[in-house]
């Protein structure tokens, strides 16, 4: 009789330690960010690096953070070959200001173009703890439109083309950017 | 740790049952003489004459019979969260048949309907299920006592329906802010599963043919009809699915014992008596 106690209350504490896991693991791949990689337009095969480029969005007074480990201004300019945007998962189109030598004190080298982005949405289902994720797909006909700013500065992205229209993981190339 | 809580509280109370049960002891087993008495004259009669030459066989021996029949119960667990848990209705049946000494056919009937209120989903899953298996007690009575300290294995089957209330989009990034909960009228019909399970339980008979018990269950899910695009995160009768397939019950039942036949037990005695 005892034993059966001791194997009920092993039993019972077994069973309520099952704690819910209700927190979604960073680490699952959920609504992803659209990677874009810059190339030289010289050697198109050749990553480049971009000069203190900053990515803001229409109608946002921030930038992206492009340098998560960058403090303050530092973190919204990268200096590297690529990088990640978040899509909106509430509207079919999104449009980002991509400012090339940002903060640079000759203003003749800061540079501003338009990239508007179209896309289709598709919400799918992850798990429990993280709900859904939102997936997208650039659309075939017009995935994206190269624009200048309203300062007319010239573009500095010569070139853009569409790698991979489904955006499903943050680690394949979306678009190439040539400058 | 609510839950560790719930079912320590239950554990308490059900061991004081049994020390009410070690008291009133002598006072039921001459109730059950009295009513022996009392209501059926002519079977008594019999009995009285029965007993007597018994008693003059085996010395002073009183010969034991086993009552058979079947226990029915109601899950109270269940009922008493539909009255205080908006979100949950539900009501189970359980039923213990005896057919040897130590083995009972048990078998359950329930329905549920819950809404499970996640962080990034809202769901509610509705609908039957039936398990099958068997009981054995491992427990033995002395004299009279007819209670139960049952290991069980149980074959559950469920068929449901679930739908998604709500959910919401997990954005690591949400740069353009977090978009809010989107409603959802999606309903996934016709899903079923189907579980084995492992059940301990303590059933106490309190007085008269009245027992109260709790059982615990470990399940395994056996198959499992998953909706396209998302996941049965309730399954009636198996209750939350986790990850892997591993699942956890509890019934705190209320039940009653109908008596049908009596077999006698005395190592002497070699027909067994039907009643």
């Amino acid at each position: 009789m005892k034993k059966i106690i001791a194997f009920l209350l092993i039993l019972g504490f077994a069973s309520s330690s099952c704690e819910p896991d209700d927190i979604c693991d960073p680490n699952t791949p959920t609504t992803p960010r659209m990677l874009i990689q810059f190339f030289d337009i010289s050697n198109p095969s050749l990553k480049k690096n971009v000069t203190n480029l900053k990515v803001i969005g229409e109608g946002m007074t921030d930038g992206v953070v492009l340098t998560p480990t960058g403090i303050d201004e530092a973190k919204y300019v990268t200096n590297e070959n690529n990088v990640l945007l978040p899509l909106k998962t509430d509207a079919d189109v999104v449009k980002y200001k991509f400012i090339l030598n940002y903060g640079n004190k000759n203003p003749l080298l800061v540079n501003e173009d338009n990239l508007e982005f179209k896309y289709t949405r598709e919400n799918a289902y992850v798990s429990r703890a993280c709900g859904f994720k939102t997936i997208f797909n650039l659309d075939l006909n017009n995935p994206f439109t190269l624009t200048d700013s309203s300062t007319s500065d010239g573009k500095w992205i010569q070139y853009a083309i569409v790698a991979q229209n489904n955006i499903t993981y943050e680690n394949e190339t979306i678009i190439k950017i040539f400058f | 740790m609510k839950q560790s809580l719930k079912y320590s509280f239950s554990f308490c109370f059900l061991l004081s049952l049994l020390f009410v049960q070690a008291q009133e002891k002598t006072t039921t087993s001459t109730q059950q003489d009295v009513k022996i008495t009392e209501t059926k004259s002519t079977a008594t009669a019999k009995k009285n004459t029965e007993k007597k030459s018994k008693t003059v066989q085996t010395d002073t021996l009183k010969p034991k019979t086993d009552r058979y029949g079947l226990i029915v119960g109601v899950d109270i667990n269940k009922i008493a969260r539909s009255l205080y848990d908006s979100d949950y209705k539900g009501i189970a049946f359980t039923g213990d048949y005896r057919l040897t000494k130590k083995y009972y056919l048990y078998g359950e009937i329930g329905n549920e309907n819950v809404t499970i209120d996640d962080p990034q989903l809202n769901t509610t899953s509705k609908g039957s299920y039936l398990k099958v298996g068997f009981d054995y007690n491992g427990y033995t009575n002395w004299l009279d006592m007819e209670n139960m300290i049952t290991v069980g294995m149980r074959y559950g089957f469920s068929t449901f329906s679930e739908q998604l209330n709500s959910y919401e989009i997990y954005n690591p990034h949400p740069y353009f802010g977090q978009s809010p909960s989107i409603p959802s009228e999606e309903t996934y019909n016709g899903l079923t599963a189907s579980w084995a399970e492992v059940a301990a339980g303590i059933n106490v008979k309190v007085f008269n043919n009245i027992y109260v018990g709790f059982s615990l269950q470990l399940k395994m899910l056996v198959t499992n009809s998953e909706p396209g695009n998302f996941e049965n995160l309730y399954i009636p009768g198996f209750n939350r699915t986790y990850d892997g397939n591993f699942g956890a019950g509890f019934n705190y039942t209320v039940s009653y014992f109908i008596p049908i036949y009596k077999k006698k037990v005395a190592p002497t005695k070699t027909a067994p008596k039907k009643k």
